[in-house]
């Protein structure tokens, strides 16, 4: 079965749009999560190394940055630019009596820039994760057939993720201050897998696993509007709007039922200080109401709107064209959807070095950026804890 | 900036990525035992009655011959009124024929000086025939009369009957009296079962001398037994012959003669069953259904309430498919002893039958193994044979493999003919006629 094509199948009008799309499907997720399991998903946090490092939401960041959420921050880039990001990430989770593994490789997000000059302005392409659902649920139980209690194991693989695909202009007005925007639209796919084995000893013959795939195809729109300044030299503040219309989660093949998810406005902002010259404080927040979200069922989003972050990062070494930053950070996420009755929390403390290895002034040409993260999220009975490293690499002017 | 930028070089970066994808890139999904996360299942079993699952029941006879069938029988009254059977039938009469080989014409042989040397001139003074039962398909009550008599009309081995010595294709030859015609008695023993499963009979020297005549078409040794109520199974004979070399005369040899054709003949043969099924016997029977396995139910009702009605099944929700079987005790003369086994077979070309081809066996090798003792009073007892990858076949339309494959299926004894016994199973008119059961598995949005 070709899990990759049908997902994207919509969008194969043309070549580019279909290679663009190739590229989204490691962009899903990196965030193996129960939580997903009654909604539509664990938020992946399609942030960069730095950010990630930084307990930074993806906005607000001082310098030019290439980010899925700031719209505007691109806007002074004066080299084509392209940066990715790698995501392996080591978990374990508590349920009840249960404790088990978990571990991933993802590309959360993908950025490309070009300027044009003329304009002012620059051209971002952006390939962000935005939900994520993995995991494998099993139960052991007995039905009584014939007389005869029949052991049954039921097992369900769950597959699948949503990514955005965005492309935006980031336009520059004055040296301070930029505006962007952004349109997007979802894309992904779900694979849910349910098996079931009748013990054969017990019915007398050769019993054959229920096998039932059921496949769905995500698809929506997006617009992202934001802005970027620097109202003084010490001080970048950014702020951004997204407003999404409906997910649909549209059948595949034999999949019958198609579903509906609104998803709320999300409003983010953010600001980065400098505390001296290689000392440098951001924070960032993000209100996301989805707890008055259509389309799921009951008690499975979660009240919490607000999401924060903050931290440090600290110049170990500054030179005229190479520096090698050091950062701290610690954020507070709120999941949209609960495992049980509990809203969930995930909290995230984050350490990072960064390589530039060619820069300008507060501009980045060539970089890698590494964070490590250690987080938990908990939503009673469930309790998660991951360790998440995060490596990206820009280069301009390629 | 620009000389910074051809300074720069892509290996930091390609450096950091790698072992940032190799320690990372093996994945493991979360599992967890938990029936709140997996959607529940919904498993029923239904058992169709004959008619909703199945349009026409057939008994085909006629396929194979006894002389395929490895070995013989030897049968006085057996099953008969006497015997507690139906009065209606006599009892089984059968008896094995055999023809014994070419004498060996060269042997090794000692001589006088203790020389192995090749001996030519044999001279054949006696033989013994030997007779080796399976002591656990023969039915008997003790020691069994064995009688051997010498054939004396020509005789096919491949075709003869109780009434003909030859019955081929557009030729007939009778017995001048039917069951051998006429013969001349040899010797007799008694086999007794306790002490061993071999019998001897003493042929004389003329009767030896007369066999090594191997143009004579009449040639042959007639086994029965006058022991009543007997049936026995004949699983192999060699004629032992007492030979004399020439090159050492005071020694006497024991040579085989192995018995190039043996089969066997019987009487009287089962009528065509009207009511009720059968599959075995020599030469076999075959049931042959015509088999409609519903797409789509309307029920039971805990079904509907699950998942809702009608329902459309296809072949992902069928785990276990069984064809249902009731015995039935039928006639004792041919009433199982031992284990059978039988197969189902999709039948290729329904429109030819009873020729058609036959497809691959459904039940796996060495078919569905079958009790004797299901078939003794007071019989209806129920037999399962797992169909479960024919009813997928049939709901999907072709085979796993995309080969087409037909509705219609027989059932038939795993080698044709594998006994003279055949199995009797209830019809479909009966309260106890076949019937189909289906495990069925659904999934569950909770």
């Amino acid at each position: 079965m070709d899990r990759t094509l049908p997902a994207f199948g919509r969008r194969s009008r043309s070549l580019p749009a279909a290679a663009v799309v190739a590229l989204v499907l490691p962009v899903a997720g990196s965030g193996q999560s129960f939580l997903g399991a009654r909604g539509l998903g664990v938020p992946v946090g399609a942030l960069d190394a730095r950010a990630a490092a930084l307990g930074n939401l993806g906005i607000g960041l001082g310098g030019v940055e290439v980010s899925a959420g700031d719209p505007a921050t691109w806007a002074h880039l004066v080299w084509p630019t392209v940066s990715i990001s790698m995501q392996p990430a080591w978990g374990e989770f508590d349920l009840d009596d249960q404790v088990g593994d978990a571990r991933a490789t993802r590309f959360p997000l993908l950025g490309i820039a070009y300027p044009v000059h003329r304009a002012r302005g620059v051209v971002t392409l952006s390939l962000a994760g935005y939900l994520e659902q993995r995991f494998v649920a099993e139960h052991e139980s007995k039905v009584v057939l014939n007389d005869v209690e029949v052991d049954v194991e039921d097992r369900l693989a769950v597959d699948g993720g949503t990514s955005v695909i965005r492309l935006g202009w980031a336009q520059r007005l004055g040296s301070r201050f930029a505006l962007g925007v952004a349109a997007g639209t979802y894309v992904g796919r779900l694979e849910e897998v349910f098996d079931r084995e009748l013990d054969s000893l017990a019915i007398g013959g050769e019993v054959y696993s229920f096998l039932e795939e059921n496949r769905w195809r995500y698809s929506g729109t997006t617009v992202t509007v934001g802005f970027g300044a620097d109202p003084v030299a010490l001080l970048h503040v950014a702020g951004a709007v997204e407003l999404s219309r409906d997910l649909t989660e549209a059948p595949q093949g034999e999949t019958v039922g198609e579903r509906l998810y609104s998803i709320p406005p999300r409003y983010s902002a953010g600001a980065t200080g400098r505390l001296s010259p290689r000392l440098h404080l951001n924070a960032s927040v993000v209100f996301q109401d989805w707890s008055a979200a259509e389309g799921f069922g009951e008690e499975v989003l979660s009240r919490r709107k607000l999401n924060f972050g903050t931290g440090l990062e600290w110049l170990l070494f500054d030179g005229e064209t190479r520096s090698l930053p050091l950062r701290f950070g610690y954020r507070q996420l709120a999941a949209p959807f609960r495992y049980e009755k509990e809203d969930p929390v995930e909290s995230i403390w984050s350490l990072g070095l960064g390589f530039n290895f060619v820069k300008a002034e507060n501009q980045r040409f060539g970089w890698m950026d590494v964070a490590l993260e250690r987080g938990i999220r908990t939503s009673e009975p469930l309790a998660e804890r991951f360790w998440r490293a995060t490596v990206s690499v820009g280069v301009s002017r390629f | 900036m620009i000389e910074h930028f051809n300074r720069f070089s892509g290996r930091p970066i390609a450096t950091g990525l790698l072992p940032a994808a190799l320690c990372g890139c093996q994945e493991l999904l979360p599992v967890v035992e938990s029936e709140d996360l997996i959607r529940s299942g919904l498993a029923i079993e239904l058992v169709l009655p004959f008619d909703e699952f199945a349009t026409d029941a057939r008994v085909y006879g006629g396929y194979g011959r006894a002389s395929d069938l490895i070995g013989g029988v030897l049968a006085h009254e057996f099953g008969g009124q006497s015997e507690g059977g139906d009065p209606r039938e006599p009892g089984l009469e059968a008896a094995t024929l055999m023809r014994y080989g070419r004498y060996p014409r060269v042997v090794q042989v000692l001589d006088t000086a203790g020389v192995l040397r090749p001996d030519s001139s044999l001279t054949f003074l006696s033989g013994r025939i030997l007779v080796r039962f399976d002591t656990i398909a023969s039915v008997h009550e003790g020691p069994v009369e064995v009688v051997a008599h010498a054939l004396t009309e020509p005789w096919d081995g491949l075709s003869t009957t109780w009434e003909y010595a030859v019955d081929t294709v557009g030729h007939r030859v009778s017995w001048s009296r039917p069951g051998g015609g006429v013969v001349e008695e040899i010797a007799s023993a008694v086999w007794d079962p306790e002490t061993g499963d071999s019998v001897g009979i003493h042929v004389d020297s003329a009767r030896i001398a007369e066999w090594a005549d191997t143009m004579d078409l009449g040639r042959g040794v007639r086994l029965s037994t006058t022991t009543p109520g007997v049936r026995l199974r004949v699983i192999g004979s060699l004629l032992r012959l007492e030979t004399r070399p020439s090159i050492n005369p005071d020694t006497l040899l024991h040579l085989p003669s192995g018995s190039e054709v043996t089969t066997f003949i019987y009487a009287p043969s089962p009528s065509q069953p009207r009511k009720t099924l059968r599959v075995g016997g020599a030469p076999a029977w075959r049931t042959v259904l015509t088999l409609d396995v519903p797409s789509v139910l309307e029920g039971p009702e805990e079904l509907c309430e699950a998942v809702g009605c009608p329902v459309e099944i296809t072949e992902d929700h069928v785990s276990f498919a069984a064809l249902r079987l009731f015995t039935r005790v039928g006639a004792r003369a041919f009433a199982p002893s031992d284990t059978l086994s039988i197969d189902v077979r999709s039948v290729m070309a329904p429109q030819v039958l009873p020729k058609s081809p036959l497809g691959p066996s459904r039940v796996g090798l060495g078919g569905k193994i079958v009790p004797h003792g299901l078939f003794e009073p007071p019989g209806a007892e129920l037999l399962e044979i797992a169909l479960t990858s024919l009813v997928r076949d049939l709901l999907r339309g072709e085979t796993s493999a995309g080969d087409p494959i037909t509705n219609t299926i027989a059932i038939l004894s795993t080698f044709e003919p594998l006994s003279v016994e055949y199995l009797t199973f209830e019809g479909a008119s009966s309260p106890n006629a076949p019937g189909l059961r289906i495990i069925l598995n659904f999934s569950r949005d909770d």
